[in-house]
């Protein structure tokens, strides 16, 4: 750490000559641009002449306004309060320094909350453990040009370093949440609004003591914001119906609940709060969520999430700890949250990144397409129960019928994902219908919203249209039927080069003319088929 | 009293070896601004006070030792 102080007096006794640089007394045209931290330690001069004593204290606040135009804005810059250490007083109604130095200490804190790498530090914490025949001694004043007594050097070196601890713990100003099995247990989209587990028994209360603490947070004004995939109306409903669920709607400051990728959700809640993005903490359980998040905003603080729920009291305290702990609580940060929600300004403004398919290649994902058989038939049927978000059709099948579909020759797939972060199963299914023997229609299609937003469902289909190719099919049907919940699919073969037949509200229908596609393959995923 | 005075040099300078030839001709260390944090240490050791008139005279072990005893002994 290189540490830069301006200063008016003599306080190289004080910090030494390691890593600290010294302006010239009462100068601030030549600093080292190269420091971490700034300081502006300037003590009261010494001065009988209370005219100049005056015009000098008003002049400083200009002098800090010019250098912190000056200072790169991401060093900390660390203003010390003035204090009367030694005055003589001819008037005892005289208030005028008094005055003139409230004044300064008011600039400087104002101009510390308008600006985040500005802290002021009292010096009066220090300096009230002392009498001011301490704090100053004569001797060293007209010898050496000491305001602060060479006696307290040590002393004041190390109170000073415990307020620069506090101080760069510079606090974060949002907390993201994701909502699946992070401020409740279970899938909303799969277990419903009355399925997910808040409140009760384990492992819902200890999703509830989560969000009790989460409600603290926004006590001392930490923003909170949701960013989830989901279909938002559902999280609405959830929040809106189910009564053990109190963190709600209100709590937040804004929410992204949609199927977009998750960093670009943050740069969005980043812009529509008006923070930066080092001002933000990510909270999901998803570790692919996490990665891509640390990857493509680095700026975003994004700590592990507990394994367990019962860990979640510990998690808590460490996100306090590390990213909330206050050394200071104004009313503004009471009322942060309220302020923030009023200056709510929908962004629609979609960012691109371009280095999105750097993450995907991180991911190092495979997939394996499997055809159904006796070992995974019983997942497949499940898999067509269950799935509510990426399913094309919505078709519920049983065992039976998976197995009827095979015996009629169809094709019937399933598929499974891994990536760096673990191995998601068997998430996905494909049933192909034979019509002629030239063309095909695509029954069903669906995958489980854990493996999506990594292009899987590209690479899956695409491949499977090639292997249909290579087999002498010449045209694919296929059909979107909308369900309440799967809105997010509803342009999926529109994006895959499908032509749109019919549309009405009950259904849209395509077909692919197979033998005039080019099938592109997806980057930086792994296909095998068996 | 010599080795107290020596533990107040090696203390104010930093420095670990220290016998009674120091001087401000022979150690790096000793300057304008070390000179004062030998002063302060010389004044909380033996609880005495040096006057700024003395500040100069101290140029080596001798003459800081001469200084102490002489008040020491008042």
């Amino acid at each position: 750490m290189e540490y830069f102080i301006f200063r008016n007096s003599t306080i190289e006794n004080i910090f030494g000559n390691n890593n600290v640089s010294y302006s010239g007394y009462n100068e601030i045209q030549s600093f080292d641009a190269g420091a971490n931290v700034y300081v502006w330690l300037y003590l009261l001069p010494i001065a009988n002449d209370k005219a100049s004593l005056l015009l000098e204290i008003e002049s400083y606040f200009e002098r800090i306004q010019l250098v912190s135009k000056q200072i790169p804005s991401n060093s900390l810059f660390l203003l010390f309060t003035l204090q009367e250490i030694q005055g003589l007083k001819y008037q005892h109604n005289d208030f005028s320094v008094t005055k003139a130095i409230s004044n300064f200490n008011n600039n400087i804190t104002n101009f510390a909350l308008e600006h985040d790498n500005v802290k002021a530090i009292d010096i009066s914490e220090f300096t009230r453990n002392y009498n001011n025949i301490q704090l100053i001694d004569w001797k060293y004043y007209f010898t050496s040009k000491m305001i602060l007594n060479p006696r307290l050097a040590s002393p004041f070196a190390s109170w000073f370093y415990k307020q620069l601890e506090k101080i760069q713990f510079i606090r974060k100003k949002c907390l993201v949440l994701d909502l699946d099995n992070t401020i409740w247990g279970g899938i909303l989209a799969e277990d419903g609004i009355e399925g997910i587990k808040i409140g009760g028994d384990y492992p819902g209360n200890a999703f509830l003591n989560f969000q009790q603490n989460l409600i603290e947070l926004t006590k001392i004004g930490v923003i909170l914001a949701v960013c989830s995939k989901n279909n938002e109306q559902d999280v609405l409903d959830a929040w809106e119906k189910n009564p053990y669920i109190i963190l709600k709607k209100e709590h937040f400051a804004a929410y992204r609940i949609n199927w977009n990728n998750k960093a670009e959700n943050i740069k969005e809640l980043a812009l529509e709060l008006n923070i930066g993005l080092e001002s933000m903490v990510f909270v999901d359980d998803n570790p692919a969520e996490r990665e891509l998040v640390k990857q493509l905003l680095p700026a975003v603080e994004v700590p592990d999430f507990p394994a367990h729920p019962y860990l979640l009291p510990p998690f808590f305290s460490s996100l306090l700890q590390n990213y909330f702990s206050v050394y200071a609580l104004t009313e503004e940060d009471k009322r942060k949250t309220e302020q923030y929600r009023a200056n709510q300004q929908r962004v629609n403004e979609k960012q691109n990144f371009s280095d999105f398919s750097s993450y995907l290649k991180s991911l190092e994902t495979e997939i394996n397409i499997e055809k159904a058989s006796k070992f995974n038939i019983q997942r497949i049927a499940q898999l067509t129960q269950k799935t509510n978000q990426f399913n094309l059709t919505s078709k519920r099948y049983n065992e039976v019928d998976i197995q009827k579909l095979i015996a009629d020759n169809d094709f019937v797939y399933c598929i499974s994902a891994k990536d760096k972060f673990g191995d998601s199963g068997i998430s996905g299914a494909l049933i192909i219908k034979k019509t002629t023997a030239t063309e095909v229609e695509i029954d069903s299609l669906l995958l489980s919203c854990r493996i999506l937003g990594k292009n899987i469902e590209f690479a899956f289909v695409n491949k499977m249209l090639g292997e249909l190719k290579k087999q002498g099919i010449t045209k694919v049907s296929a059909s979107y039927l909308p369900s309440p919940k799967n809105m997010q699919v509803s342009d999926f073969y529109e994006k895959l080069g499908f032509q749109l037949l019919e549309e009405n509200e009950a259904l849209k229908s395509y077909i692919l003319d197979l033998q005039n596609t080019d099938l592109k393959e997806t980057e930086h995923i792994k296909i095998q088929i068996q | 009293m010599k080795n107290r005075l020596l533990g107040v040099f090696s203390k104010a300078f930093n420095i670990a070896n220290v016998d009674e030839t120091i001087s401000q001709r022979n150690c790096e260390k000793w300057d304008s601004l070390n000179h004062i944090n030998l002063v302060v240490e010389i004044e909380n050791e033996f609880d005495i006070s040096i006057e700024p008139e003395e500040f100069d005279e101290m140029k080596d072990f001798r003459s800081i030792e001469k200084i102490v005893l002489s008040k020491l002994n008042n």
